[in-house]
């Protein structure tokens, strides 16, 4: 059931949303190519849009043959499960519920401990903000070891890259951005091995590299948006 | 391929089923309906949220919360999550997701908006009152609205539940829920359902409490209105000296965890 190009499938994005990039990760991983992608202006949101997700109005939208589909983990399961190719989620039904266990922990417990971090302008917040960001970061570390198993596996999903791989990829350079202007490390090596060389496996994975932006352009938008002491939406 | 036989691994799905959680949570109430309608037996602990056990902390390390299901000794906390594993280890018996993978998707999304936006309002209407609850019931009602164009005119016209002729995942976690905007009504004074408004949606609510696994999960009314009535008090830091006396199971948990209960109630898995 390979995408034929253009039309028959559509994913409605923004290039800096965590939530835009681990879709377009998944579907890499998926193996699904030929997609158009469409780059929304969340100032000037398109027709199409706010039509295929009157709920929200917001990006990831996936359009398959005219249907849509919105919230990335929701679009991460259909990919998964709409077009052969690697399984994204486990098939053993315990694994499975681990996996989707820890994608809500990242979205619901992680990212929103390291927000402030990210809203911060000055040392002295970034230095309290980074602390608070640190529980979270040693339950994630927990759980690849939980995942990976005394193997050592290089991912969430084992061998390969899969459901929570995508749910943390998603933020991975946006994570990197900030650190890199803050001069900080959130997986540092020394405290959290294991993310840290999850961190450089999972971006180094080809899948990965086409479907994230560079770090280097986040920082520039990052710079101006402190400098410009606007809050992002994302 | 080979395959350790791990900590990790699904246990087989004899075992025995055990669910720890709380009498008044909603969220409990979705397992043992899920449980009830694909026919597994399975123990139930009733958990004090004032004092939790240590085998719940235990299963639950992360959130502390209920529910929690454990199968063969593997625990599974969060609702929608564990409704999903009942459907992944038994297949083949009454399912609760649809079985095309757009369908699916669709039923997952209106999952995490009863979760993410619908509950908290509902929530935090109970939890409000003048202009904060207006507005509270304002985002109610827009919410009730999307709901009801998709049962109008949308993914789910012309069914009886959402899941179709027969109740699904959806009607699950919508409906052990839902059922608590009657009580907040009566409790708060506050019109939340007008079946004028949202005909198809109180229609759809009837026919789901009118089933007999519905019937035999959800508690009484008249505890829920004592347990909702009490709570009201605590929340709002009323004189509630002459509420109604809360019932033996209610007082532990509505007194020694009051904002811990309230989210239990709507607000948080």
């Amino acid at each position: 059931m390979a995408a034929a190009a253009g039309v028959e499938l559509r994913l409605l994005g923004e290039w800096l949303s965590p939530y835009c990039i681990r879709v377009k990760q998944a579907l890499a991983v998926k193996g699904v190519a030929g997609y158009e992608y469409v780059e929304e202006d969340l100032e000037h949101k398109s027709e199409l849009l706010l039509s295929s997700n009157p709920v929200h109005g917001k990006v990831p939208v996936l359009i398959h043959r005219g249907a849509p589909v919105c919230e990335s983990l929701v679009i991460v399961q259909y990919v998964d499960e709409a077009w052969a190719g690697p399984a994204i989620l486990p098939s053993d039904p315990y694994e499975r519920s681990r996996a989707r266990f820890w994608a809500a922990y990242i979205d619901d417990k992680f990212f929103p401990s390291w927000e402030p971090f990210f809203k911060s302008k000055t040392a002295e917040d970034r230095a309290e903000t980074f602390k608070n960001a640190i529980p979270a970061v040693e339950t994630l570390e927990k759980a690849l070891t939980e995942c990976s198993s005394s193997e050592g596996k290089p991912f969430f999903g084992g061998d390969s890259i899969g459901y929570v791989d995508v749910a943390l990829g998603g933020y991975l350079a946006w994570i990197k951005a900030v650190d890199e202007v803050a001069g900080t490390s959130l997986f540092d090596e020394a405290k959290f091995p294991r993310l840290a060389a999850w961190a450089e496996r999972f971006a180094a994975a080809d899948a990965v590299r086409d479907a994230s932006p560079a770090v280097e352009d986040i920082v520039v938008f990052y710079k101006k948006m402190q400098a410009a002491e606007t809050g992002a939406e994302h | 391929m080979e395959k350790k036989s791990s900590e990790n691994a699904t246990p087989p799905v004899a075992a025995p089923l055990k669910l720890f959680g709380s009498w008044a949570s909603s969220y409990t109430h979705r397992v043992q309906l899920a449980l009830r309608l694909k026919g597994l037996e399975f123990e139930y602990v009733e958990e004090d949220l004032g004092n939790k056990s240590d085998e719940l902390l235990r299963h639950n390390p992360v959130h502390k919360k209920v529910p929690v299901l454990v199968h063969g000794g593997r625990a599974l906390p969060e609702s929608v999550i564990i409704l999903q594993y009942l459907d992944d280890a038994w297949p083949e018996t009454r399912p609760l997701l649809p079985a095309d993978a757009f369908d699916r998707a669709l039923a997952r999304f209106w999952c995490h908006f009863a979760d993410d936006k619908l509950g908290p309002a509902v929530g935090a209407v109970f939890a409000s009152t003048g202009e904060d609850q207006e507005a509270a019931v304002r985002q109610v009602h827009e919410n009730l609205a999307l709901l009801e164009v998709e049962l109008r005119d949308g993914a789910f016209r012309g069914r009886r539940f959402f899941g179709g002729d027969e109740v699904g995942l959806l009607d699950v976690v919508l409906g052990c829920g839902s059922y608590w905007l009657a009580v907040f009504e009566d409790v708060t004074g506050v019109r939340l359902v007008d079946a004028d408004a949202f005909p198809r949606f109180n229609a759809w609510l009837r026919d789901f409490e009118a089933l007999d696994e519905v019937r035999e999960t959800i508690p009484a009314v008249d505890r829920l209105l004592e347990y909702a009535r009490g709570l009201r008090h605590m929340l709002l830091g009323l004189a509630g000296a002459n509420a109604a006396a809360p019932s033996a199971d209610a007082p532990t948990t509505a007194a020694a965890a009051p904002s811990a209960a309230a989210a239990d109630i709507a607000v948080d898995i």
